[in-house]
């Protein structure tokens, strides 16, 4: 396996070569890669909008948003300048405090998990050794923030939408960690890009999915309850609880609600991309396909080639997940809190300790193909 | 050990069932994507009205006799009848007539019941108003004629679907100059017409057998 392009080395060696100290080089390229994924990030959110409020009306035949820009393209773009200029209202007998530090609590560690996302071999902020696990520690934070803000509102609509949100994000973690440690188990590695490398040595034949066809279930019922996504979104229902935690929130506060909602829903199909279809990876594997047409891989335009292939075949991925989420918003009814639970704890958790288990010993009779 | 066996069985083909369910639902909803949007574009396209759509009332200044049925019909005596008595000519004079459309539901008792004719529906129903009491229309406002939509350039007007030929769903993709499925009423009328004078001739005949209608 060869490293790639590295982008960071030839970027630090550029500005070391301008004079400047090592340490100076790294601080300077650091905020780079952040903004670059920010940047993505938000980006990620307005596409997801528009692509959510094109699909359901075409689910619903009827076309949507058509006015703002080409086809509506625009539309987020201009809902969230609406939010933004509107008025910030903290209602009388809100403890003014939590009420503005709960969506603070809520966006933080969503954009924050975007730390282990990979893009490419190199095309991340940063290889954390414990990647996979950050994201699953910091996604425990978010709970906090949304109880805080439901109990701050002084409103019983927010408080039960907030006591709904911790229930569910609390019992949905722990079928989505077995899931995740299943995974682990086989890669013998949290990085995500280990995860993703050792997926990609056979093209899409080698990809997790084949080998954790229950796990991937698992992880993405879980991740669609952890975003709150329509079959799991007791947590706003608007027919019981009028918005649920958000009730109270208006303009920039209700909008990183929003946000937080739609990067979560875009962070979780790029996780089910990387830890089940193979990332970056192309469908056919790149090493075969360019010694088949007797190119080196190492050639730089190959190299070039393959990056930006594995962007796009990462976004495409989890763009997919993302249009099945939709669908699925408007195909699925919504689960009572009983049942919710039921599936959570009766089902998902049982389902997902057993093939833990059936992993860990396919493990241990087959080490080659479940890497040993 | 058995009993549990079944069990697990069961849950697992009821878990099966229950995707199979989801999947089933799934093709129906991504079906849903490639079908041709069913909604009208508002303002820039219109149904036509049915030809007893219940819309605002129209109404006569010169045909009106003041003889206030109207007022008693309506559910809610809302026309206001303002005449007073001359009484040279011992005769009404209307001198204004009204009705408040905030108020009225429609219901088109007063058009059944006017002896006269002089109120009549339109096709109209974009009555919005910033204040309320502009839609309290006096004998002037109400003796205006709406502009039908099929007359108007700037919108698109759409047949409503009881008004399609058969086998057409969509207004939008109708072939110029089709007729509607079924026959118009006029036509049903004749036809009646002439089914019951050949029921009657046929009875007249029955009486006396008829070399003419043996023929027949």
């Amino acid at each position: 396996m060869n490293s790639g392009i590295d982008l960071e080395m030839s970027f630090t060696q550029g500005v070391q070569n301008l004079g400047l100290s090592h340490e100076l080089a790294h601080l300077l390229w650091i905020p780079l890669p952040m903004l670059l994924v920010l940047v993505s990030a938000v980006i990620g959110v307005l596409v997801t909008v528009w692509l959510e409020r094109k699909i359901s009306a075409a689910a619903q035949q009827r076309i949507g948003p058509e006015y703002a820009g080409a086809l509506g393209i625009l539309q987020p773009m201009a809902d969230g300048l609406k939010l933004l200029v509107k008025e910030d209202i903290i209602p009388a007998k809100a403890d003014s405090i939590l009420f503005t530090v709960g969506p603070i609590l809520v966006l933080v560690p969503v954009i924050l998990s975007w730390l282990i996302v990979p893009f490419g071999q190199n095309l991340l902020i940063s290889n954390v050794g414990i990647g996979i696990f950050l994201w699953i520690a910091l996604s425990s934070i978010q709970p906090i923030g949304l109880l805080m803000s439901g109990y701050s509102s002084n409103n019983k609509y927010s408080l039960l939408g907030g006591l709904r949100a911790a229930a569910q994000s609390i019992s949905y973690e722990i079928p989505l960690a077995l899931a995740v440690l299943a995974i682990v188990m086989m890669s013998n590695s949290l990085s995500t890009v280990d995860i993703v490398e050792q997926q990609n040595t056979a093209g899409f034949l080698s990809w997790n999915i084949w080998r954790q066809p229950v796990g991937f279930i698992i992880f993405w019922i879980c991740a669609l309850a952890e975003c709150e996504r329509l079959p799991f979104d007791l947590p706003e229902a608007e027919e019981e609880l009028v918005a649920g935690y958000q009730t109270e929130y208006a303009g920039m506060k209700f909008a990183l609600f929003y946000l937080a909602g739609y990067i979560n829903l875009v962070l979780s199909a790029l996780l089910v991309s990387v830890l089940y279809l193979g990332g970056w990876g192309f469908p056919i594997s790149i090493d075969w396909f360019s010694s088949l047409i007797g190119v080196s891989i190492d050639n730089p335009l190959v190299q070039i080639i393959a990056a930006s292939l594995g962007i796009v075949m990462t976004i495409l991925k989890a763009y997919l997940l993302v249009f099945l989420a939709i669908l699925l918003r408007w195909t699925t009814p919504r689960v009572r809190i009983d049942q919710l639970l039921d599936l959570g704890w009766k089902f998902l958790l049982p389902i997902s300790l057993v093939n833990l288990l059936v992993t860990a010993s396919l493990k241990l009779a087959f080490p080659m193909t479940f890497g040993g | 050990m058995l009993g549990f066996l079944e069990k697990v069985a069961d849950y697992t083909k009821e878990a099966v069932s229950a995707a199979k369910y989801l999947v089933d639902g799934l093709g129906v909803t991504f079906d849903h994507m490639r079908r041709r949007p069913v909604t009208v574009q508002y303002p820039y396209e219109k149904l036509i009205p049915s030809e007893r759509y219940r819309g605002r009332i129209h109404y006569e200044f010169d045909k009106c006799i003041a003889c206030e049925v109207c007022v008693r019909v309506c559910p809610i005596n809302l026309p206001v009848v303002d005449w007073v008595m001359n009484k040279e000519t011992k005769k009404k004079e209307l001198r204004n007539y009204s009705i408040d459309f905030g108020a009225c539901i429609f219901c088109g008792n007063c058009v059944e019941y006017c002896p006269t004719n002089c109120l009549s529906m339109t096709e109209e129903y974009e009555l919005a108003a910033f204040d309320r009491h502009s839609l309290n229309y006096d004998n002037v406002a109400l003796g205006r004629l709406p502009t039908s939509v099929t007359s108007d350039p700037s919108i698109r007007p759409l047949r409503e679907l009881a008004y399609l030929p058969e086998g057409i769903m969509d207004p939008h993709e109708l072939p110029a100059n089709k007729k509607r499925a079924g026959k118009l009423p006029s036509q049903i009328i004749e036809e009646l017409k002439k089914a019951n004078s050949q029921e009657e001739a046929n009875d007249s005949n029955d009486n006396v057998p008829n070399k003419l209608n043996s023929t027949n």
